[in-house]
């Protein structure tokens, strides 16, 4: 009962303070979009300045009211549901469908996706071979193997999974959905909790069989976000199976199964990606923490947590599971303000308003820099439709 | 002799590679320590070694008529894969208590749990008939040999030059503590075996 004494602290800030933390960050992306800002064209320099301010003016309400989830949710679904209206009128105009045939394979046309990652580490360490019929080094598809690993890379080291719920532009599509009803038809205690393992599995065996079939196998036949970016066209029985595996995935995973247990389902039980991000959580110098004096174990974090990152162990060990996506939903839900972003290595007491802010930095970059190659493109081509009546 | 094993040791890498999505999920999924994962290799190298004998047996008999007959290697691969992925599901399925499924699974179940051997020697003797390339490169030595003998000391010590690099794998055991890696080895299991089972109807039907 002891815990239920400890006065919670609120995690807003003084309007002068949140303006001295965001003039950095002003500074920051305005200097890396330059060269959006700059293209000559009026109508892209106001949608690019659209983008730009509804942005850093999301973060500012981060910052001052201490909500992180709340507005980072809004950002994150805007960069999810953006890249299909980017990518898929992009794909048309270049190869004139959806649907990828041999040929554009065969010339690496594939737009490089991050979730293959762990499917070409192993061949690539090997046999010094990128298993994915995209570009090595980037000249027209949308994503490129070099710079995919390298935005990979950067942002693992200083997130480890937070990529989960900063980076990935697939994983606001089913955080959409699970937001949708205010109170879950599935309950949380009805799911099995083996499943988390689901994920590890699957990694372990795309793994394995991608080092030896030399093939992308998630990508080729469990990967639900392919049809809402690019596929196989449907030449033969099997490209038809594997359509239809991934429209089965995307409707069970990313739509029906969030909307009924408002839980991310497909970041949390499926995407073997997250689970390989998990092992760099240990890596990663920012965690989420739970104070135990001020815990009331009212047990609100375990049911609100979109990827089941947290569990009765983890009130009694102070964390949560390597799963954690640091999405700051527990955060945000917490009435005792007793779970904080927290540097490790320091103690658990030591500022965790610094800690959220020096995790932020990075996390709202590593955002803002998706939403400029997905929300602003996004945006001009719906200005296009409503102007010329084409997306294209 | 020396040209058997060498093969083995020069492409036993590759024959690893080939046999790694059975062996890792199902020495996960038992959850045993190094000492008894090294008695499962065994047994499954054991089984391998059957493979190799036959396909020794084959080799001497047809010469290279066997390698050429693209429809026989489909066949045989395709048997193997659906083997494999049997094997596999057993094996997952076997540890559950109550005994969920059908009768077939049940009787299943029943004959492995009695002879627990079986499981790992089935896998091995699957393994072996999959042909992959450096058995290939075997089976077209071996069949130039002329001789029962000659071809099955080839196969023999093929088998042994590859086996190896097997050993390592036995260490997975010293993770066998962690409860959770069982339950990732299974769900992994239960993805390959059906990797496999659709593989080889494929090449049943001959591509689709």
């Amino acid at each position: 009962m002891a815990a239920l004494t400890v006065p919670a602290r609120s995690p807003r800030l003084a309007v002068w303070k949140a303006l001295l933390i965001f003039a950095p960050m002003v500074l920051i992306t305005l200097f890396l979009w330059v060269p959006k800002f700059t293209t000559g064209d009026p109508l892209i320099t106001i949608v690019v300045a659209l983008t730009w301010i509804t942005f850093s003016a999301l973060f500012f309400l981060m910052l001052i009211t201490g909500k992180t989830h709340r507005y980072r949710s809004i950002l994150f679904i805007l960069v999810a549901i953006s890249l299909p209206i980017e990518f898929i009128p992009w794909m048309i105009k270049t190869y004139g469908s959806m649907a990828l045939t041999n040929e554009i394979m065969y010339s690496g046309g594939a737009s490089f996706c991050p979730l293959t990652m762990p499917m070409v580490i192993v061949p690539a360490l090997l046999k010094r071979v990128v298993i994915f019929p995209g570009e090595l080094l980037p000249t027209g598809a949308h994503g490129a193997f070099a710079v995919m690993f390298i935005i990979w890379v950067g942002a693992t080291l200083s997130l480890g999974r937070g990529w989960c719920s900063w980076g990935c532009f697939y994983g606001g599509w089913d955080e959409f959905f699970s937001r949708l009803r205010k109170k879950p038809l599935i309950k949380h205690q009805q799911i099995d909790r083996r499943w988390i393992y689901l994920p590890f599995g699957i990694l372990l065996a795309i793994v394995l069989l991608s080092a030896i079939t030399f093939a992308p196998i998630y990508c080729e036949w469990l990967c639900p976000f392919k049809i809402v970016t690019e596929f196989q066209a449907p030449a033969t029985i099997l490209a038809i199976i594997q359509i239809a595996i991934f429209i089965v995935l995307f409707i069970a995973l990313v739509i029906v199964l969030p909307l009924l247990s408002k839980r991310r389902i497909q970041c949390g039980l499926f995407c073997p990606f997250g689970a390989m991000q998990s092992f760099f959580n240990k890596l990663n110098i920012f965690g989420v923490r739970i104070d135990p004096d001020k815990c009331s174990e009212c047990e609100l974090c375990l049911h609100t947590c979109p990827t089941f990152s947290l569990d009765e162990g983890s009130l009694a060990s102070g964390k949560p599971l390597i799963t954690c996506t640091k999405c700051a939903q527990c955060i945000d839900t917490c009435p005792k303000n007793a779970i904080s972003y927290h540097i490790k290595g320091t103690p658990l007491k030591a500022s965790p308003a610094v800690a959220r802010v020096l995790y932020l930095y990075p996390a709202y970059i590593l955002l803002l820099s998706l939403s400029g190659e997905t929300v602003a493109p996004a945006l001009l081509r719906i200005l296009k439709l409503i102007t010329t009546g084409s997306l294209l | 002799m020396m040209q058997g094993f060498l093969l083995g040791l020069a492409n036993g890498t590759t024959c690893l590679a080939y046999c790694i999505p059975v062996l890792v999920p199902f020495l996960l999924q038992e959850g045993r320590n190094v000492r008894q994962n090294l008695v499962t290799m065994l047994k499954f190298l054991g089984g391998r070694l059957g493979g190799y004998v036959i396909f020794g047996l084959v080799a001497w008999a047809t010469g290279n008529m066997l390698v050429a007959a693209a429809n026989h290697q489909g066949l045989v691969i395709g048997t193997a894969y659906v083997g494999l992925s049997v094997l596999l599901l057993v094996a997952v399925l076997r540890k559950p208590v109550p005994t969920p499924g059908a009768c077939a699974v049940r009787g299943a179940q029943t004959t492995f749990s009695r002879w627990p051997a079986l499981l790992p020697v089935g896998m091995g003797f699957l393994a072996g008939l999959r042909i992959c390339p450096p058995l290939l490169l075997a089976f077209a030595d071996a069949a130039n040999t002329r001789t029962l003998a000659g071809s099955l000391i080839l196969f023999l010590t093929f088998f042994l030059g590859s086996s190896i690099y097997f050993v390592p794998l036995s260490f997975l055991g010293t993770w066998a503590h962690v409860s959770d890696l069982r339950l990732v080895g299974r769900f992994a299991a239960v993805i390959v075996a059906v990797y496999y089972l659709f593989s080889g109807i494929l090449l049943f039907a001959g591509g689709v």
